[in-house]
């Protein structure tokens, strides 16, 4: 299982420039993004190798911040890569409501992050399929 | 007793009823005769026809005329001081929420008198001279801050005179001087316990036993949660500028209702549209005429204040009676959508949520003639989970609670922490952009 960094930011400009500064002058390499957004507030979901600093340097500015689990499991980069963890996920009966996926080494790696209350499930599913879930970005 | 000395008026405090009365009645004849004094009362007691020999008793209250805040405003500055200018120790005015303020004079007599009633209020919720008090509150013009502090020297307690702010040096001295008492106003407290929260600590931690909270209205269900977060008792207090400030009404241990000190003040509660006396236990407008003042005594003073007597006698065995929490300041209430609504009101239904932090604030605005209210509230520190869709639930939950309470439709938008400006006096709830 993985830490993604969750942000709550009430809906005004200027909110995601301060996030990438402050991550960005503690050097701190943003894989992917993801914002759900409600008209008046959202919540921002990074991937990060770094989490837990991220999580430090965030709360340290009095930001909202939450670390989640996720499971992220590594997937081929190239046509038909996202397949195999699919059909997996598909003959373990399991249903996928939040998700994205990231490029960790284009044309190698690529990540898919996937949420929910059944990591677990979704993890040894990807490792019966011979998929491996992230432990470390770094 | 102190020191054989009774820096209490314990004398007052245990009256039996009927001698509270007749004190009352002498007590009334009086301020009567003190007041004719003043330029003000003398010119209305001549319009009124009004010979103040027909004053004999306390239920002769109702021959006298109602003083309103618009009466003390147009007798400003000195129009209704009552003894010659060289007697006048100090004077405060009113914090102005609701206009121009009014000046408030006090004698040497009437400080003293002031600060008997503070500290038997301290008294009542438990202090004593071995406490430290931190004084919370911001002074100068300001009543609550030199009326407590003179109370809590009075009882012979360690005062830390720290004002208002600078929440790092107000915790540093409750730690290293073992403050056990405080004074504040009900959100700079809260403001204080989340900063507590947010930098990882704990208010418990500070070990106070005793808060004095006022100033400003606040629910039941705040004063819940600061007990909760903090462990201390707080003891909730009424008092306005004009009847001195704090140690008019003041809550015993038994925590239900605030005792009226009735050797210094006479209670009527009036329905403010005939200006007659409400049935026993019903609610209405809170009349007060001040019984021991001597620079300015103020007779028949509407407060505005919505509140009722509670029946029946208080198990704490003190015949003074008590007044429930305050509905409401009538000047407060919102009329929102033809509704009349309370700032408490919501603040009851928000401060059932652990999830939302204490400062809130209530917007007005006017869309297409018809009124919207919508509430901020700040999300607690560290009660975000990561997920939009708990706070989607929570959102919701609340909207549809807020209609229960107020019977129209209210917004709900969900804030930051420490987003909503704090303030370290009376905390400004309200923003009505509806213009006129």
């Amino acid at each position: 299982m993985y830490n993604e960094v969750s942000v709550f930011v009430e809906n005004k400009p200027g909110k995601l420039s301060h996030i990438a500064e402050l991550l960005g002058s503690a050097e701190i390499d943003i894989l992917a993004i993801e914002v759900a957004d409600d008209g008046q507030f959202g919540v921002l979901k990074i991937l990060t190798s770094e989490p837990d600093r991220a999580w430090e340097v965030l709360s340290a500015a009095n930001m909202t911040v939450a670390i989640t689990k996720v499971a992220c499991i590594e997937i081929q980069d190239m046509p038909g890569g996202l397949l195999k963890l699919a059909k997996a996920l598909e003959a373990a009966n399991l249903n996928v409501t939040d998700a994205y996926g990231c490029i960790l080494e284009r044309g190698k790696r690529a990540a898919f992050v996937v949420k929910g209350d059944n990591l677990e499930a979704i993890e040894a599913a990807a490792r019966s399929a011979g998929l491996q879930p992230i432990e470390s970005l770094g | 007793m102190i020191d054989g000395v009774d820096k209490t008026g314990t004398f007052y405090e245990q009256m039996p009823r009927n001698e509270l009365e007749s004190f009352q009645s002498k007590a009334l004849i009086r301020t009567v005769a003190r007041a004719a004094q003043s330029q003000y009362y003398s010119n209305k007691f001549k319009e009124n026809g009004l010979d103040v020999n027909d004053i004999k008793s306390r239920d002769d209250i109702v021959k006298l005329p109602f003083t309103t805040k618009e009466d003390l405003r147009l007798s400003y500055p000195t129009g209704m001081l009552a003894v010659s200018p060289m007697e006048v120790v100090r004077m405060h005015t009113s914090s102005g929420t609701t206009g121009k303020p009014t000046a408030i004079f006090h004698s040497q007599e009437d400080i003293d008198n002031w600060s008997e009633l503070m500290a038997r209020c301290l008294a009542m919720a438990g202090a004593t001279a071995n406490d430290v008090f931190q004084n919370m509150t911001g002074y100068g013009l300001f009543t609550g801050g030199l009326g407590l502090h003179y109370g809590a020297e009075r009882l012979g307690m360690w005062v830390i005179p720290a004002g208002a702010g600078n929440t790092t040096r107000q915790i540093m001295l409750i730690r290293d001087f073992g403050v056990n008492v405080i004074h504040a106003t009900p959100s700079y407290a809260m403001h204080v316990a989340e900063r507590m929260v947010q930098d990882g600590d704990d208010p418990r931690s500070l070990g106070i036993k005793i808060a004095v909270l006022g100033a400003e209205p606040y629910s039941e269900e705040m004063r819940l949660k600061l007990q909760d977060l903090y462990g201390f008792t707080a003891f909730n207090s009424y008092g306005l500028s004009e009847m001195n400030g704090p140690g008019v009404g003041f809550e015993c241990p038994y925590q239900n209702g605030m005792h009226v000190w009735e050797d210094s003040y006479l209670v009527e509660v009036i329905n403010p549209e005939t200006l007659q006396p409400v049935a026993e236990g019903e609610v209405g407008e809170l009349v007060l005429t001040t019984l021991r003042r001597k620079a300015m005594p103020i007779i028949r003073y509407r407060t505005r204040d919505l509140t009722r007597v509670l029946p029946d006698e208080c198990p704490c065995g003190r015949k003074h009676i008590r007044l429930a929490r305050m509905l409401g300041r009538s000047d407060d209430m919102l009329i929102v959508r033809g509704v009349n609504v309370f700032p408490s009101q919501i603040e009851e239904v928000i401060m059932q949520h652990s999830w939302i932090g204490g400062n809130y604030v209530i917007y007005l605005t006017r869309k297409e003639s018809l009124d919207q209210m919508v509430v901020k509230v700040e999300i607690a520190p560290g009660a975000f989970d990561g997920s939009i869709d708990t706070l989607r639930y929570r959102r919701t939950e609340l909207q549809h609670q807020l209609k229960d309470q107020v019977g129209f439709n209210v917004g709900v938008e969900v804030m930051e922490p420490g987003s909503l400006p704090v303030s370290e006096g009376k905390a400004k709830r309200v923003i009505d952009e509806r213009g006129v």
